[in-house]
């Protein structure tokens, strides 16, 4: 009696595929529920943002109907103490928001490359140095700092995202150097130096590729918290007032009888929101990266890999 | 001998801060757009006889060298000076000496509230994990977060206090009323309901993700396994062998959160009208009354770096493995690597 050969699969599903970058990135997002979540938020609110003007009824910059008309067809979210359509406002806002959020993480997220990563692969006398500093702008009240260089400055777009940007790279670093650490005794990594691969060129090829959902990650978080900076910013009446954002009309609303009038409910509300949705997003974004690189969390289920 | 080294290391990296943050107090005035008139007295600054404006620019020592500035800046801080508020007429260090109780007052209660719940949910979504308590708390608390603190506090006030009315509008606590009396801790903890409420809320989800990650890491640990198979009850596994190891990175959390904490007081006192140092630096940018910010910028760094210094001096207290040199056990672990 013969039996047949039957060969044994010897893993249960197709191998995994080793991605790298973004395309990891992107799988990390997919494959959990809260990343595509997160990033369908984001993706709605940038489209507003990129198509304001097409989507816009009015123009948000000049009145078009009298004060404090309330909420109807041609004005779904009323219009405000100068008869400005709320709701262009919105769209409008959205365009400020969101542009000094990207610009800022963009800042905020090269300055902790530079240095986390460097100071990740190279360890040396200058690494702890620029750690120690890290170290420094970590405690600095930032609201309070922020504050003061606003109030000196004036309340212009251009410096707001400059000293936030500044300011909040220390996190991001730290976090950056501790993943390089990790990946920088990964066997690819020495075996690349060991074939006098360039330092910029192992980082490039080799590091950076690997730990981008880390970077991918600290940019979101940076985003996340510039928002809000910039709304209480905004609200403490040092926002631009001639790039309105979500937070300036929040500071007008607060300041031009919103509550009086009883018209907050779609004057306040609508950019409060916003703001707490787009946060929202980018903290579901970062939750999932985070749950897909600390390997400690690994396993199957609703909000991980499933 | 290392801990001493690392002892040593930590109080020279605070003086580091301290010293940055005085440089930066000096420096960030001077490097600012505009009349310097304007940045001592006000906007009115230049509308002073030239005479006057002299006098009060010779006053100050705006005429000297850099460092000559620098060196009496100093100085006159070694003596608690921190300048004079044209906009409030009194000494900085006399508003700020007033207005500083009443933020300790707020604050703290409502850090360590955050700090409680957040790890009493968190420990509950790790046990639960993937299930609707754990999704639902997840939703829950990232929601409060992405909302402004200002937001969040306007809302509860427009819903506790004006729509059903509960709690009074406005958190101001007149200057009759102290703490002494029954009636006055009535009255005081009434109007501290609300701002205590929105900052709790506001500080809750960092306690609540860290708590929760690190009880996953923790829970999935042999030595929970080992507890739970022994026939442990679930309640010592998750209070004893659990969250013991799993809250000292919440612990660290709680003193490098501080500066956010900060920066929540502040809009969260301008709602609520509270009388405490965030409602002071409101007014004081509202008035550009650029010394008053600076003095309450100083306070507040020192708050800060002053909590990030007792942290890591009770640190050991928490984590067993950084006393081994006192228990006298041969195995000495590094700190470890921030």
């Amino acid at each position: 009696m013969t039996t047949a050969f039957v060969p044994v699969p010897e893993s249960p599903g197709p191998a995994p595929v080793r991605r790298r970058g973004l395309r990891l990135v992107g799988r990390l997002v997919w494959d959990s529920r809260a990343g595509r979540v997160g990033a369908g938020i984001l993706l709605v609110f940038t489209v507003v943002a990129v198509f304001a003007p097409l989507l816009a009824p009015y123009d948000p910059k000049v009145p078009v109907a009298p004060s404090f008309t309330r909420p109807d067809a041609q004005h779904l979210l009323g219009t405000n103490d100068i008869g400005q359509d709320i709701l262009s406002e919105l769209i409008f806002g959205a365009r400020i928001s969101l542009g000094v959020a990207v610009v800022v993480s963009t800042i905020g997220t090269a300055m902790a490359c530079l240095v986390g990563v460097g100071a990740g692969y190279s360890r040396g006398r200058w690494a702890s140095v620029l750690m120690r500093l890290v170290d420094v702008v970590l405690v600095l009240p930032f609201l309070p700092l922020l504050l003061l260089i606003a109030a000196l400055f004036g309340p212009r777009l251009e410096v707001q995202i400059l000293v936030i940007g500044l300011l909040l790279w220390a996190r991001p670093a730290r976090v950056l150097r501790a993943a390089t650490l990790a990946m920088s005794s990964a066997g690819h990594v020495e075996a690349a130096v060991w074939m006098g691969g360039s330092t910029s060129y192992i980082i490039r090829r080799h590091v950076v590729p690997r730990i981008a959902p880390v970077i991918v990650a600290e940019f979101v978080r940076i985003a996340n918290i510039t928002i809000l900076l910039e709304a209480s910013l905004a609200f403490l009446g040092l926002g631009d007032p001639v790039a309105k954002s979500w937070g300036t009309m929040l500071h007008y609303a607060y300041a031009r009888a919103a509550f009086l009038t009883g018209s907050w409910p779609w004057w306040v509300v609508p950019p409060g929101l916003c703001i707490g949705a787009v946060v929202m997003g980018f903290a579901l974004l970062g939750f999932a990266l985070e749950q897909g690189t600390d390997p400690r969390l690994q396993r199957k289920g609703w909000l991980g890999t499933s | 001998m290392s801990a001493l080294r690392g002892v040593l290391a930590r109080a020279g990296q605070y003086g580091l801060v301290l010293a940055l943050a005085l440089m930066a107090n000096f420096a960030i005035p001077r490097l600012a757009p505009g009349d310097p008139l304007v940045g001592i007295v006000g906007e009115s600054g230049a509308l002073l006889p030239a005479a006057e404006q002299r006098a009060i620019i010779r006053r100050v020592g705006l005429d000297r060298p850099i460092v000559v500035q620098f060196g009496r800046y100093l100085g006159r801080l070694a003596h608690g000076d921190l300048g004079y508020s044209y906009n409030k007429g009194r000494p900085v260090s006399d508003v700020i000496r007033e207005r500083l109780p009443f933020t300790l007052l707020l604050l703290l209660p409502a850090a360590l509230a955050s700090a409680a719940l957040g790890v009493a949910l968190g420990v509950r979504a790790a046990w639960h994990r993937d299930s609707k308590t754990d999704i639902g708390l997840l939703g829950l608390v990232l929601g409060v977060e992405a909302l402004p603190a200002f937001f969040l506090g306007t809302m509860l006030l427009v819903l506790l206090a004006v729509r059903f009315p509960l709690f009074p509008v406005s958190s101001n606590i007149p200057p009759g009323v102290g703490l002494m009396t029954v009636h006055g801790v009535g009255e005081v903890s009434r109007r501290l309901a609300l701002p205590f409420a929105t900052l709790t809320l506001a500080g809750l989800a960092p306690y609540f993700l860290t708590t929760r990650s690190s009880m996953l890491g923790t829970l999935g640990e042999d030595y929970i396994l080992m507890a739970r198979a022994k026939g442990c009850p679930t309640r010592r596994v998750v209070r004893h062998h659990a969250l013991r190891n799993a809250l000292l990175p919440v612990s660290t959390l709680f003193s490098l959160n501080l500066g956010f904490v900060l920066g929540g007081a502040v809009v969260v006192e301008t709602v609520f009208s509270y009388p405490g140092m965030g409602r002071l630096t409101y007014d004081a940018v509202l008035a550009r009354d650029f010394p008053m910010l600076q003095g309450t910028f100083l306070v507040f760094t020192l708050a800060v770096v002053g909590a990030n210094a007792l942290a890591d001096m009770t640190y050991p207290l928490l984590d067993p493995r950084l006393r081994a040199g006192r228990r006298g056990i041969g195995h000495v672990v590094e700190e470890p690597a921030p």
